[in-house]
């Protein structure tokens, strides 16, 4: 009985978990420009270097587009030529779903103009090809619109970031590991004589 | 008993390293700048270097114990765990996970230690419990690295130092067990191996014939396929399923890990129960018993396999992972209850055999279903229990002439006996010196497979059981 109950209870949750769908990337307006301090092909050092991002509502649009605007969401996103082979970087076009930027830079409430964020690239940022997007959310937290520094297919105005390696504090631990593994190592063979 | 818990305790730290680097992947992966198929040939690589270790793991078995090959690859192993610490490439890890996965030659040792410990009527326990408790060691890394670098990096270091340094406990494990064995350790009942044989009361033997009776027995073969289905399918599994889940279902990588955990953990209770069930078959149905036994969890296990592969939600994921590990981890404490009884010459050479073939089965899988972008892992993991099912019917092909198989019984001609059977592997000179003794004695004790059925008096001693002089 109870694994009747377990049964019907996960194909309940099944079927609840199937019916949430995530906002469509394609459905989004294009209404901020987003521009970066970055130029084209540029290198960045993760941990050191800056990056400043501007952004404001494209003025040519018709009054009123930005009234359901709330707040903004500034992200680090892969190009192309760093998602490719890397499944889990994949761009899809339910927002739910979507891997394309899982770097989050700063969330801000929403303003048309004179907005600007200067982001020190965080340590734990992988060596890639980046652009940057922002979405912009309404007070339910639901995606509205969005800009980019780069054009729609991705190639324009992209830039590399380098990463932290990571080894250099692992050096110093290791040299005191091997050091006990030395003395370890002289030990079993003293022990050994007497065994043999 | 001290010997049994050394035994697994230092397969099951071998298993920790092994598979330390799956949970971690998406961390890594981001460090060292992997694609998918870097990431899927490392895993490969975890474990095809035993492949050959653990043939070599049984020839050193057979020839001077199961103490010190144990011993010196854990000691062995050891600096190349600290050694990722400096990976800063895909190659080098993929060399790092190669290297480190020469450790799983530790099975060998270890099944190799407990069947020689314990009397065959329980053999199928024994064995199951110890490699159970050991494979282990590939759930309870899933949760132990993601916890340790939590720590690390709670503690101050950023994600990308602070994974090399979780690998450091690993190696120290290695290091401590090392050393328990060589101190603490015994190969026989009776003693050392070293010094019994100076002793003259265990033959010393040579590795050509003992490579030669493995080899042209064919139930080697069939074995070293089976299990392919069953462990191969597992250390598959162990490499790709934190990522899946973390992937798939968008889970954060802590909880991916324990999902991915139960499955390794599940081998604390499943595969002595594969043994278990093989052991109670067997009092009633003898060797036949355990076959039918292999036969039945390895088949669900794939089955289980498929479902999880087409699973859609993740509760139903996890419930087919959990029966699906469950089959195959049944499975191969079942074929662990069947391969002491294959050989006793070759005894060590076999297990490490069938152990390869279990690894040999691994990295192909891992290799042909989720090395390339063709497969999704989801249907990876589909066809992968698809092959599993199919793979598993050879079993039906295992006859013993004094026990029988799945679907015939025993040899009715005369002369099939355990003793003969067992005597078959020694030449008539081999005979004259007496060298065969350890086989007979153990025959006699093997007579439990025949099951409730016992016609075939045990009172008929063959020729020249008796009559061999008691050298000493």
């Amino acid at each position: 009985m109870a694994v009747q109950d377990f049964l019907l209870a996960s194909l309940v949750l099944s079927c609840l978990a199937a019916s949430s769908y995530g906002t469509s990337f394609s459905s989004l307006p294009a209404t901020l420009i987003v521009s970066a301090s970055t130029k084209q092909g540029q290198v960045l050092k993760a941990g050191e270097d800056k990056i400043t991002v501007t952004w404001s509502l494209n003025t040519s649009l018709p009054a009123g587009t930005d009234s359901a605007y709330k707040t903004v969401k500034l992200k680090l996103c892969y190009a192309p030529v760093s998602q490719k082979d890397r499944g889990w970087r994949k761009t899809e076009d339910d927002l739910e779903k979507d891997k394309t930027c899982q770097h989050k830079i700063v969330a801000q409430p929403y303003s048309p103009s004179n907005n600007s964020f200067t982001w020190t690239v965080q340590k734990d940022v992988p060596t890639a090809t980046y652009f940057i997007r922002a979405y912009v959310h309404n007070s339910a937290d639901e995606e509205i619109a969005y800009g980019q520094t780069t054009d729609v297919h991705k190639t324009t105005n992209l830039f590399k970031i380098k990463a932290i390696s990571g080894r250099h504090v692992s050096r110093y631990c290791l040299c005191l590991l091997l050091c006990f593994l030395y003395c370890v190592f002289v030990w079993i063979l003293l022990l050994g004589e007497e065994e043999i | 008993m001290r010997s049994f818990h050394l035994a697994w305790i230092s397969f099951f730290t071998c298993f920790i390293s092994t598979f330390a680097a799956a949970p971690l992947v998406p961390i890594i992966r981001d460090n060292l700048n992997l694609t998918r198929s870097d990431i899927g040939n490392a895993g490969v690589a975890s474990v095809s270097g035993s492949i050959f270790s653990r043939l070599v793991m049984g020839v050193i078995c057979d020839l001077i114990g199961p103490r010190y090959g144990c011993a010196f690859v854990n000691l062995l192993v050891a600096p190349v765990v600290f050694s990722v610490a400096f990976i800063s490439s895909a190659e080098g890890y993929l060399v790092a996970r190669f290297m480190i996965g020469f450790s799983l030659a530790t099975f060998v040792s270890c099944q190799y230690w407990t069947s020689i410990m314990f009397t065959s009527s329980i053999i199928g326990t024994v064995n199951g419990v110890a490699g159970g408790w050991g494979d282990m060691g590939g759930g309870v890394t899933q949760l132990l690295m993601p916890f340790l670098f939590h720590v690390i990096k709670v503690s101050g270091a950023t994600p990308f130092t602070a994974w090399r340094i979780a690998f450091f406990i690993p190696g120290w494990l290695h290091v401590i067990i090392g050393v328990m064995v060589m101190t603490m350790g015994q190969d026989l009942p009776d003693g050392n191996l070293s010094t019994l044989q100076k002793r003259g009361d265990v033959a010393k033997d040579n590795f050509s014939k003992v490579l030669k009776n493995a080899v042209t027995n064919y139930r080697t073969w069939v074995f070293f396929l089976l299990y392919r289905f069953s462990m191969g399918v597992e250390l598959c599994i162990n490499n790709v399923i934190a990522e899946y889940f973390y992937d798939r279902f968008n889970l954060k990588l802590h909880t991916a890990g324990v999902i991915a955990a139960t499955f390794g953990m599940a081998n604390f209770a499943a595969r002595p129960l594969g043994g278990y069930a093989s052991d109670v078959a067997a009092r009633k149905f003898g060797m036949r018993g355990r076959l039918w036994i292999l036969w039945i969890v390895q088949t669900l296990g794939g089955v289980f396999c498929i479902w999880l592969g087409r699973a859609n939600s993740l509760s139903i994921a996890i419930t087919s992972m959990i029966l699906f590990s469950i089959g195959a981890q049944a499975a191969c404490g079942a074929t662990y209850g069947i391969i002491p009884f294959v050989s006793r010459r070759s005894l060590g050479l076999i297990s490490g055999l069938t152990g390869a073939g279990g690894n040999f089965g691994g990295g192909l899988t891992q290799l042909v279903f989720f090395s390339t972008t063709r497969f999704s892992t989801a249907n990876g993991l589909m066809y992968m229990g698809v092959m599993a099912v199919a793979c598993t019917i050879p079993v039906a092909f295992v006859h013993f002439p004094q026990w029988g198989s799945m679907f015939f019984p025993a040899s009715k001609s005369g002369g099939n006996s355990e003793e003969s059977y067992y005597s078959s592997e020694w030449n008539e000179d081999e005979k004259e010196k007496g060298l065969h003794h350890g086989s007979l004695k153990f025959a006699e004790n093997s007579r439990s497979e025949r099951g409730k059925r016992r016609e075939i008096a045990a009172a008929v001693t063959p020729p020249g059981y008796n009559s061999t002089p008691d050298h000493v």
